[in-house]
């Protein structure tokens, strides 16, 4: 099972994440990042994948 | 010869390229362009002396990042390379001023990380899909206000004042609640602000002064707005700038100020010179802007392309605060660094042959909004959105929209900006 890893120190809040996975991440009203299922679905892999390669503040990862 | 015409880099001196002169700034974008890949292919960090500025002793002077790597590395070591020694300014300016007109970008974390998560939920995708229809209505008026003055005329309009600027000012007043009645004063005091030096848009024996009183303006704007918000709260961003809390505390006056001009003065001058310069890019393209025309399934790529290939914000500084080495260059604390993203954006390690306009282009790891790091642009989103829809209803709207002579070009190293693009509508759809 895959899962989803938030480095909170480099987060930003960029929103590139929840632009490429929406289901499985949400900035919150304080500008927080939210992970709605650690663990994402078969479905959900693939966008997030991208997202891990695509935040610009490098503070994804994804334990496989 | 056209000003795009390719230069050869092999013509030019490397012991006589001068970054720090504003004249090279004033050089047709070509030449520019040919300098960068000689000093990209030949010496990556090249070390330059810092302008001189009247009244101030002159800097140990900065090292000037030309490749996308080694940008990147540095981008996206933000420990090491630090921003809150001045992130806008060559010069090590006063901090108090320097954080005063660049808020944010001029600080580290965890401050910068606290400032910027007060704002960072409204320029997220899922927000913006809220305002995507006021985008549209903005940019569909702008358009038709632009050809219902050019066909009151002889056909003409300037794409800058009557297209560039008026979209992303409207958006991002509407998203501050800035009202009408205020906005050319926005529009004046970032013009300003971002001048760079020039003398038509600043006064250029005195840059300082003007500098001061555009900031005093649009901190008088801010308090006057943030009073009114106070008393009556609406969901807008100045709303959201008073009430919030860093560390169990109100931001200060001037802290709230700085953050208002950053917010104006880059949701302004950035998307401004994306369009304008996207603009002129397409009419030096015209089978490229055809494609894009025809195919709205390109607007995505396209959009990144036109981020790429204009690369509206030239430099951003490091500072570092150690000694240490980078990609085989050594360097210790103090050293200054400024990040060429336009130099990156053309890297050829990057970027297949990286001086064309290829729209359709894919991948587009383009540094245009920032390389890796803490700083990456905030507004990334809505400027994608505002590029995307601009140039989709100037598609259908401005069909006949045509360049009609050169460009008269901002004499800055900092914005790639554009202060007047000629154009005609020619009737013919």
């Amino acid at each position: 099972m895959s899962r989803v890893q938030v480095d909170r120190e480099r987060c930003v809040a960029s929103g590139v994440c929840e632009s490429l996975a929406p289901d499985v991440f949400e900035i919150d009203d304080d500008g927080v990042l939210q992970v709605h299922r650690e663990e994402p679905t078969a479905d959900e892999l693939d966008g997030v994948r991208d997202a891990v390669q695509s935040c610009p503040a490098r503070a994804l990862a994804l334990a496989e | 010869m056209s000003v795009n015409t390719p230069v050869d880099p092999s013509q030019f001196d490397i012991e006589a390229i001068d970054l720090s002169d504003r004249d090279f700034w004033a050089e047709p974008p070509a030449v520019r362009h040919a300098v960068f890949d000689k000093l990209r292919s030949e010496r990556p960090f090249a070390f330059f002396d810092e302008p001189t500025m009247e009244g101030m002793e002159p800097g140990p002077g900065y090292w000037a990042v030309t490749r996308l790597a080694d940008l990147d590395a540095i981008s996206s070591q933000p420990a090491v390379f630090c921003s809150g020694q001045g992130a806008v300014s060559i010069q090590d300016i006063p901090a108090d001023l320097s954080e005063f007109y660049g808020s944010m970008i001029s600080m580290d974390d965890p401050r910068h990380a606290r400032i910027r998560r007060i704002v960072a939920k409204t320029f997220t995708p899922r927000m913006l899909e809220q305002v995507v229809d006021s985008v549209v209505g903005i940019v569909d008026d702008v358009l038709a206000e632009a050809r219902a003055k050019a066909e009151a005329g002889d056909g003409s309009l300037d794409v800058v004042a009557d297209i560039a600027a008026p979209i992303p000012l409207r958006i991002i007043c509407d998203m501050m609640g800035v009202p009408e009645e205020d906005r050319l004063l926005v529009l004046n005091a970032s013009n300003t602000i971002l001048s760079g030096g020039d003398p038509e848009l600043t006064d250029e024996a005195d840059p300082l002064t003007a500098l001061l009183e555009a900031g005093m303006a649009m901190a008088e704007l801010m308090g006057r707005l943030a009073a009114e918000r106070i008393e009556n709260p609406t969901d807008d961003l100045t709303t959201a700038l008073v009430n919030s809390e860093v560390d169990g505390e109100k931001l200060t006056h001037q802290e709230i100020a700085s953050f208002f001009i950053l917010l104006l003065v880059a949701g302004n001058e950035t998307t401004r010179t994306a369009i304008a310069q996207g603009l002129l890019a397409l009419s030096e393209n015209p089978e490229q802007r055809a494609a894009w025309m025809a195919d709205p399934s390109m607007d995505k790529s396209a959009v990144e392309e036109i981020v790429r290939y204009v690369s509206p914000v030239t430099w951003m500084r490091r500072t570092a605060t150690q000694d240490g080495e980078v990609n085989g260059h050594s360097f210790t604390e103090g050293d200054k660094f400024l990040l060429f993203y336009n130099a990156a954006n053309r890297d050829p390690e990057a970027f297949e042959n990286p001086h064309a306009l290829d729209l359709s282009r894919g991948p587009n790891n383009h540094v245009g909004f920032g390389g890796h790091g803490p700083h990456f642009c905030l507004g990334a989103h809505l400027a994608r959105r505002e590029l995307a829809v601009t140039f989709r209803r100037l598609f259908e709207i401005c069909p006949d929209l045509e360049i009609t002579g050169e460009p008269a070009r901002l004499r800055s190293s900092f914005v790639n900006g554009l202060k007047r693009l000629p154009a005609r509508l020619t009737g013919q759809r």
